[in-house]
C-alpha cells in the first residue's frame, strides 16, 4: 500500500457514487494502492437501503422475495445484464465485504439474509430492497406484523407526512396513528432540512426535548416510525437512546434526498477509505486519460479549482455513472462516453431512446445505454476489442440494465465494483514492476 | 581626515541613532491598536513586557528560543520556505554586511585584534573584503529579483526613507569600491609608502620598483608606460620581498578594485590632481555616518524588530505576557515588517483588490494604513476617501490566514487586522455587513434599478466574480438542497430563531433566473461562515461557497454605489 512519489497507482478509480466507492474500496481491500477521483455528493440521494434485485422482468413489474431467485431468473432472460454475470456466491462476498466495512465505519445495517425485504416511504407506499440499516430494521417487522404504530412527524420539514403515510395505508394497518410535532428549538423556523435536525437530535438536550414530546402521545403504540433524522455521525447511540426511552421499536422512514442516511452513507464510506489508505481528489475531475505503451501505465490528467495534476496508474476502473453522474452525455446525435468517447451501446437514432409513453412501464431504450464490456469487465471500442487491456468499468455506466425500475442500484455498483477488482487484480499480477 | 572631525561625526550620528533607537522601541509601549489597547499604561505595557521576558528566559521555553533564534532569526528559516531566491539574497547581504562590518569598518576595534596578522592589504583579506562587497551587491539583486517575481498588480508602498537608505548603502559601496581602486592605482600613494618603508622616494632609485608595481601591483606612473625588461623586473622583485612584500599582496585578488584600477589608470593623474582619494574618502565615512543615524528611522529598523518578533512568535502565548503584551506586539509588528511583500502575493482577496482598483486589501499595504490609523493621520479630516478605501481593505479581508502563515518574520498579522477593524468600527466606520443588512434585500435590489449604469465600476464583471458572471457555474443546480441541507449557518440561523432570509440553493436559484441583484443584499450572502461544506458536498460540483464570496464582493462595489449615489441626492 505504500507508494512512494511519482510512483504509480495500483489503481485509479474514477467516479466517487456508490460504484466508485465500492471499487475503491474493494481495491483497498485486497491490498492495492488506490486513488479515486470525484464528488462524493450523488451519494447523498441514496436513501441508505442497499437494493440488491427486486423487480424481474420489468415490463411486468414483478417483485421477488428472494434477490437470489430474481438473479436466477435474471441471468436466464437477459444473460446480458451485468448482475446476470456475477455468480451469487460472489455477490454475497460483496455484499457481506461491502456492509462489514460500513458496520466498522460505525453505520450498522440489520444481518442480509436470503430474503428482500419491505418498507414504507416518505409517501406510504412500500419499497423492497435488501440491505437494512439498523435504524430502519424495527420499520420491516412493523409493516409486516402491523401492530398499532405511531408515526410522527415534524412541521416543515418538507415532503415527508405522517399523515399521508397513514391515509396511503388506512385500509391495511388499523392502529396506525399519526402525529406532528414542533421540533423544539425550531419552532420559529419557517422550514426545517433534516441534516439540521439530525445533528441538533445527537445533543443530549434536544433529544431529551424530543422524547418528552414523543412519550406521552405512544398510548397503545408498539412501534414508532419517525423521519430520518436520529443522528449522523453519532446515529446508533440517538436511536438507542430513542428506543430505550420510548420502550418501544423505533424506526426511521427514508426521507427525500438530500437526505440524512445518505449523509451517514457518506461518511461511513469515506472513513472506511480513509481508514485503508485510499487517496483522494474529491474537488477534482479528470480533464485527460491517456496510456502509455511503454510504461503499460495510464497517465491522467486532474483538473481543480487548485490547479492541474498529473499521476499514473496501472489500471483504470471507470465508475462515472449515467446521465447525473456525467459518465454519459445525450447529444443531440447520440449518447457518448464523456472521459474517452468510448462506443456507447444505444438505438441506432434519437427517435427510438424513448417509448411514445413516458411512464411505460417496460422502460425506454435510452436507460439500457451504456458501455458493453468482455467477460473482464473492460470496455470494447468500436472493433469489439477493450480499449486498453486494463481499463475497466462498473456500475450504472454499464448497458444492458435499467437499475432504476429493476431496483438493482446498489446490487448493480456493488457486484460489478467486486467482480471487476477481481479480474483487476489478476491483470496486476502480470504487470508489477520488479 | 582630521581625526577630530571623524570623531565628532561619529559619535553625533551614534548618538542620533541611539535617541532613533529609544524613540522607535518606546512606540512598541506607547501606540495604540485595538479596543483592548486604551486601558494599558506606556508603563504598564513596558513593565508587562520586562516581567514576561524575563519569566520566558527562565523557563524551559528559552532552550527553544534558542532554536528559534538559530533558525528563524540568523538562518531564516521562515523566508527560506517562502521563497528560496531572497532567502539566498538576504542570507549573502546580511553575511557581507556583518563580516564588512567586523572585518574592515571596526577593523581597528575588532578584526585586528582577532586576527593576529590581519593587514587590510594583505590576502586572504584584500580578496575577503571585495567579497564581501560583492555578496551585498549580489544579495540586495536577488532580493530585488525576488520581489519582482512577486507580482501583485500595484506597485509597493511608496516609502522614501527605505530607498534612501539603499541608496547610502550604495554610495557606500561604490565609493568604498573606488577609493580602493584609486589606492592600488596611485603613484603618489606608490611614493609615499616608498619613502616609508625603502627609505627613498627617488624615482630614479626606485626604477625596479616601479617597474615591477607598474606591471604587477597596478600602479598608474605617468612617466612609465610599455613592457618592462626581465632584468629590472628581477632587480624590483628583490627590493619588493624587502620592503612592501611583508604587508602587500598582488591586489589581483581585490577582484573587483583590481580591474577598476586598471580601467581607472589613464585619468590617475587628473584624480590625483583633484585629490579624488580624499573626497571619496569623505563621502564613503560621511555616507557611513548618515546611513548609522538615521537606520532607525527607515524600515531598516526591522533588524532589530524582526528578530524580536521571531522570538515573540517563538515564545508562543508565552510570549504575549497579555493582555498588555499583546497590545505592545501589535505596535512592534507595524516596525517588524520588512515589507517584503510576500503576504501581498499569496492573499487571498488579491483579485479583488484588482478589481477594486485598492491595493489597502493587500497586507503590506493594509499594514502602513493601520500605521497611520493608529498614528492618528488616517481620520483626519479631508482624507475621508482614503479612509473608506481604508475600512474596505479592512472590512474584505477573508481572515483566511495565509498573510500570518506565510509572514518571514512571524507576525500575527490577524490579530493586528482584527484590532485594526474595532478601531475603525469604532471611529464609526461600519462594516459593510452591517450597513448591508440595515436594508432587506429586495430593497437593495429596489434601489439598485435607480442607479444608472456609470455609478459602478468600470472593470468587466467576469474580472471580479467570474463565477457569477457565467451561468455555467451555477445552472447545473438541480436545487437539491443538498448546500442547505450541510449549512451550518442555516442550521444554526433557524435553531436560533433568525433565519436566514435565503438559503444557499436558493440563492442559486435566483442566480439561474437572472435575478442577481436581488442576492446581493441578503443575510445569507454576508452570513456565509466560508465553511465550504456546501462546495464539497454539492452533487453537481458548483462552487456555491466559492459563488457566496463573489457576491459579497460585488455587493460591496454596487451597494456601496448605491450608498454614495444616496449620500449625493
Amino acid at each position: 500500500m505504500m507508494r512512494a512519489r511519482g510512483d504509480a497507482y495500483d489503481v485509479a478509480v474514477i467516479g466517487a457514487g456508490m460504484a466508485g466507492m465500492a471499487a475503491a474500496l474493494f481495491a483497498a481491500e485486497q491490498g492495492l494502492s488506490c486513488i479515486q477521483i470525484g464528488n462524493g455528493g450523488s451519494l447523498l440521494f441514496a436513501s441508505g437501503l442497499l437494493d440488491l434485485l427486486a423487480v424481474h422482468p420489468v415490463a411486468e413489474g414483478r417483485r421477488w422475495q428472494s434477490p437470489y431467485e430474481a438473479l436466477a431468473a435474471l441471468a436466464v432472460d437477459e444473460p446480458g445484464h451485468p448482475l446476470a454475470r456475477v455468480d451469487s456466491a460472489s455477490i454475497r462476498a460483496a455484499f457481506e465485504c461491502f456492509v462489514s466495512a460500513l458496520g466498522a465505519a460505525g453505520l450498522t445495517y440489520a444481518p442480509l439474509g436470503e430474503r428482500n425485504r419491505q418498507l414504507l416511504t416518505s409517501i406510504g407506499t412500500i419499497k423492497t430492497s435488501f440491505g437494512v440499516p439498523a435504524a430502519m430494521v424495527a420499520g420491516v417487522d412493523a409493516l409486516a406484523a402491523r401492530p398499532p404504530c405511531l408515526l410522527v412527524d415534524f412541521r416543515g420539514l418538507r415532503e415527508f407526512s405522517a399523515a399521508q403515510i397513514a391515509a396511503t395505508l388506512a385500509g391495511h394497518w388499523r392502529g396506525l396513528r399519526h402525529q406532528r410535532l414542533e421540533f423544539p428549538g425550531y419552532e420559529a423556523a419557517a422550514e426545517l432540512y433534516s441534516a439540521h435536525l439530525a445533528r441538533a437530535l445527537e445533543s443530549g438536550e434536544t433529544r431529551r426535548r424530543t422524547i418528552a414530546l414523543v412519550k406521552p402521545l405512544l398510548g397503545d403504540a408498539r412501534a414508532l416510525g419517525i423521519p430520518a433524522v436520529l443522528g449522523l455521525a453519532r446515529a446508533s447511540a440517538v436511536h438507542a437512546a430513542f428506543e430505550a426511552e420510548l420502550g418501544v421499536p423505533v424506526f426511521e422512514i427514508p426521507t427525500m434526498p438530500t437526505s440524512v442516511p445518505g449523509l451517514r452513507l457518506l461518511g461511513a464510506l469515506e472513513s472506511a477509505l480513509g481508514k485503508r489508505g485510499v487517496h483522494r481528489r474529491q474537488q477534482a475531475s479528470v480533464h485527460a486519460l491517456a496510456f502509455d505503451a511503454h510504461a503499460g501505465t495510464a497517465e491522467l490528467e486532474l483538473g481543480s479549482v487548485s490547479g492541474c495534476e498529473h499521476l499514473s496508474a496501472r489500471a483504470v476502473v471507470l465508475a462515472t455513472g449515467r446521465f447525473t453522474g456525467r459518465g454519459l452525455r445525450a447529444e443531440r446525435d447520440a449518447v457518448r462516453e464523456s472521459i474517452l468517447g468510448i462506443p456507447v451501446q444505444q438505438p441506432d437514432s434519437r427517435a427510438a431512446w424513448h417509448q411514445r409513453d413516458f411512464l411505460d412501464p417496460a422502460g425506454h431504450a435510452l436507460n439500457r445505454a451504456g458501455l458493453s464490456v468482455d467477460a473482464d469487465w473492460r470496455p470494447l471500442d468500436a472493433g469489439g476489442k477493450p480499449v486498453w487491456p486494463r481499463l475497466f468499468a462498473v456500475g450504472s455506466i454499464l448497458a444492458q440494465q435499467d437499475w432504476m425500475r429493476a431496483k438493482c442500484g446498489s446490487g448493480l455498483a456493488i457486484a460489478t465494483a467486486w467482480a471487476a477488482m477481481g479480474k483487476v487484480r489478476t491483470a496486476l499480477r502480470g504487470t508489477v514492476p520488479a | 581626515m582630521p581625526a577630530a572631525l571623524f570623531q565628532t561625526a561619529l559619535y553625533a550620528s551614534l548618538v542620533l541613532c541611539a535617541l532613533g533607537l529609544v524613540w522607535r522601541i518606546s512606540a512598541w509601549f506607547r501606540v495604540r491598536i485595538g479596543p483592548d489597547a486604551q486601558a494599558p499604561t506606556p508603563y504598564q505595557r513596558a513593565a508587562a513586557a520586562c516581567r514576561g521576558s524575563v519569566s520566558v528566559l527562565c523557563s524551559r521555553r528559552a532552550l527553544h528560543l534558542l532554536g528559534v533564534f538559530f533558525l528563524d532569526v540568523l538562518l531564516l528559516r521562515r523566508l527560506f520556505a517562502s521563497g528560496k531566491l531572497r532567502w539566498f539574497g538576504h542570507l549573502l547581504a546580511v553575511l557581507g554586511f556583518a563580516l564588512l562590518l567586523l572585518m574592515h569598518a571596526l577593523a581597528p576595534l575588532l578584526g585586528a585584534k582577532l586576527f593576529q596578522d590581519y593587514q587590510a592589504t594583505l590576502d586572504p583579506y584584500l580578496f575577503l573584503r571585495d567579497l564581501f562587497g560583492v555578496m551585498i551587491l549580489l544579495g540586495v539583486a536577488l532580493m530585488l529579483l525576488g520581489r519582482s517575481r512577486a507580482r501583485t498588480g500595484f506597485a509597493a508602498p511608496r516609502d522614501p526613507a527605505g530607498a534612501s537608505f539603499i541608496a547610502l548603502l550604495a554610495i557606500v559601496l561604490v565609493t568604498g569600491f573606488l577609493l580602493e581602486a584609486d589606492k592600488i592605482a596611485s603613484a603618489r600613494a606608490f611614493y609615499r609608502m616608498a619613502e616609508q618603508y625603502a627609505g627613498t622616494a627617488d624615482p630614479a632609485r626606485l626604477k625596479p620598483l616601479r617597474a615591477l608595481w607598474a606591471s604587477e601591483f597596478g600602479v598608474a606612473f605617468e612617466d612609465l608606460k610599455g613592457p618592462q625588461t626581465p632584468d629590472l623586473l628581477a632587480q624590483g622583485r628583490e627590493l619588493h620581498d624587502k620592503a612592501c612584500a611583508a604587508c602587500h599582496s598582488k591586489p589581483a585578488s581585490a577582484f573587483v578594485a583590481y580591474p577598476l584600477a586598471r580601467a581607472l589608470a589613464p585619468a590617475m593623474a587628473g584624480l590625483e590632481q583633484g585629490q579624488a582619494d580624499v573626497w571619496l574618502l569623505y563621502l564613503h565615512v560621511f555616507a557611513c555616518f548618515v546611513g548609522l543615524a538615521s537606520l532607525p528611522f527607515t524600515r531598516f529598523f526591522h533588524v532589530l524588530a524582526s528578530p524580536l518578533s521571531l522570538l515573540l512568535s517563538g515564545a508562543g502565548s508565552a510570549g504575549e505576557f497579555f493582555p498588555a503584551g499583546r497590545v505592545s506586539r501589535r505596535a512592534l509588528a507595524l516596525d517588524a515588517c520588512v515589507r517584503c511583500g510576500i503576504c501581498d502575493a499569496r492573499c487571498s482577496v488579491a483579485p479583488l483588490a484588482r478589481y477594486l482598483g485598492n491595493p489597502l486589501l493587500l497586507p503590506s499595504h493594509k499594514l502602513l494604513a493601520t500605521t497611520a490609523l493608529a498614528g492618528g493621520r488616517l481620520l483626519r479630516s479631508g482624507r475621508e476617501a482614503e479612509t473608506v478605501r481604508a475600512a474596505d481593505g479592512a472590512f474584505l479581508c477573508t481572515d483566511c490566514g495565509r498573510c500570518t502563515s506565510h509572514c518571514p518574520v512571524g507576525l500575527d498579522l490577524e490579530d493586528l487586522w482584527e484590532a485594526g477593524r474595532a478601531d475603525l468600527a469604532a471611529a464609526g466606520l461600519p462594516r459593510p455587513a452591517q450597513w448591508v443588512q440595515a436594508r432587506p434585500a429586495f430593497e437593495w435590489a429596489e434601489l439598485l434599478e435607480q442607479i444608472p449604469g456609470k455609478a459602478f465600476a468600470a472593470a468587466p464583471l467576469a474580472a471580479c466574480a467570474p463565477l457569477a458572471a457565467d451561468s455555467g457555474s451555477f445552472s447545473r443546480c438541480v436545487q437539491c438542497q443538498t448546500c442547505t441541507n450541510v449549512c451550518p449557518v442555516v442550521a444554526h440561523g433557524n435553531g436560533a430563531g433568525h433565519g436566514v432570509d435565503l438559503t444557499p440553493q436558493k440563492v442559486m436559484n435566483l442566480l439561474r433566473l437572472g435575478l442577481r441583484d436581488l442576492t446581493l443584499g441578503s443575510r445569507m450572502v454576508w452570513d456565509c461562515a466560508g465553511c465550504y461544506q456546501c462546495q464539497q458536498s454539492c452533487p453537481e460540483g458548483i462552487r456555491v461557497a466559492d459563488i457566496m464570496y463573489e457576491l459579497r464582493a460585488l455587493s460591496v462595489q454596487r451597494l456601496g454605489a448605491v450608498r454614495s449615489h444616496g449620500a449625493q441626492a
